[in-house]
């Protein structure tokens, strides 16, 4: 028995003229959504999980306070004393009155330290707060 | 007559258009951080010289204590952590139907050494409690979660539920 190859007679192939126009389109896409990290984060620190937690809504009104699990806290791109948050942070307050400050504290952290900043924080009005944690599943 | 010269078709090569693409395509996509900011949020108090005492009805207070050891009182009595949402939550509806000055007060209060991840424990399961009562309520009143809910009837639930959280200092060290 003989097999025979059949081929059709029309030419198979498919058309890549467009191809650069959807890599375009995605290229776009992740262009527009890109948020290029602004500052590098100088401590270290593993954020608590929890269940209960919001979305914040605007992120522009946002404003990091990290801790480090060696205690250390930065402020915008530097390290600063715990002295020190009261003045940068009404500084920032002036320039956004809503301003909601975002801790991202090392899970293990203690207490008496958050409280500190806390207070500095009331004492620059801001008070409008959000500890950072991660979703719990 | 000037002889018409047979013009060559100019074009530029686009073969490589789509890898040029894929190049700056993927550097976005490595790039990109779709982070979504989520954490507990919370209002801290104004900053005040005197505090004033008011008087609270012990109805009216829940009052969580953590330790340093990472045990937890609710109003003198230790429970463990993942028991204060069932604690919490009838004591909310309770009060749904009150006025505003009788609602539920939490408060949470640390030693200076709590470990942080226990206070946020600690806040999670208030906030849960609270979030799972403000579904229920508005699932038995208007048909929907609370996330599904407008904006008017989120603030009627509000105005049932609200989320009264108050941060009291912490004790220094005890020498």
């Amino acid at each position: 028995m003989k097999f025979e190859k059949r081929r059709a007679s029309s030419k198979q192939e498919i058309p890549t003229a467009s191809m650069p126009d959807i890599v375009f389109m995605l290229l776009l896409f992740f262009m527009v959504t890109t948020t290029l990290r602004e500052v590098d984060v100088l401590v270290d620190f593993k954020l608590p999980e929890a269940k209960a937690i919001e979305k914040i809504e605007n992120k522009r009104l946002v404003s990091y306070v990290w801790v480090g699990n060696n205690g250390r806290i930065q402020v915008n791109d530097s390290i600063v004393l715990l002295q020190d948050v009261q003045n940068i942070m009404y500084r920032k307050r002036q320039e956004l009155p809503n301003v909601i400050v975002s801790m991202r504290v090392d899970k293990n952290q203690e207490m008496g330290l958050i409280t500190d900043i806390q207070q500095e924080l009331r004492k620059a009005y801001c008070l409008r707060l959000n500890y950072s944690t991660n979703i719990k599943i | 007559m000037i002889k018409k010269r047979k013009i060559k078709e100019a074009s530029i090569p686009t073969a490589s258009m789509a890898d040029i693409a894929f190049l700056l395509l993927l550097f976005f996509l490595v790039a990109t951080v779709i982070d979504v900011d989520t954490g507990i949020g919370l209002a801290l108090p104004e900053p005040i010289e005197e505090t004033d005492i008011v008087p609270v009805s012990k109805d009216r207070m829940a009052a969580l204590l953590v330790n340093e050891n990472g045990d937890v009182l609710l109003d003198g009595n230790p429970i463990s952590i993942f028991q204060i949402k069932n604690q919490l939550k009838p004591r909310i509806i309770s009060k749904i139907e009150l006025p505003g000055n009788k609602k539920l007060i939490v408060s949470v209060k640390t030693d200076r050494k709590t470990n942080y991840n226990l206070y946020i424990q600690t806040l999670d399961q208030v906030k849960l409690s609270y979030f799972e009562t403000r579904d229920e309520y508005s699932n038995a009143n208007f048909g929907r979660k609370y996330n599904d809910l407008t904006e008017e009837d989120q603030k009627k639930v509000q105005d049932k539920i609200p989320i009264i959280i108050s941060l009291a200092e912490p004790e220094s060290i005890k020498k």
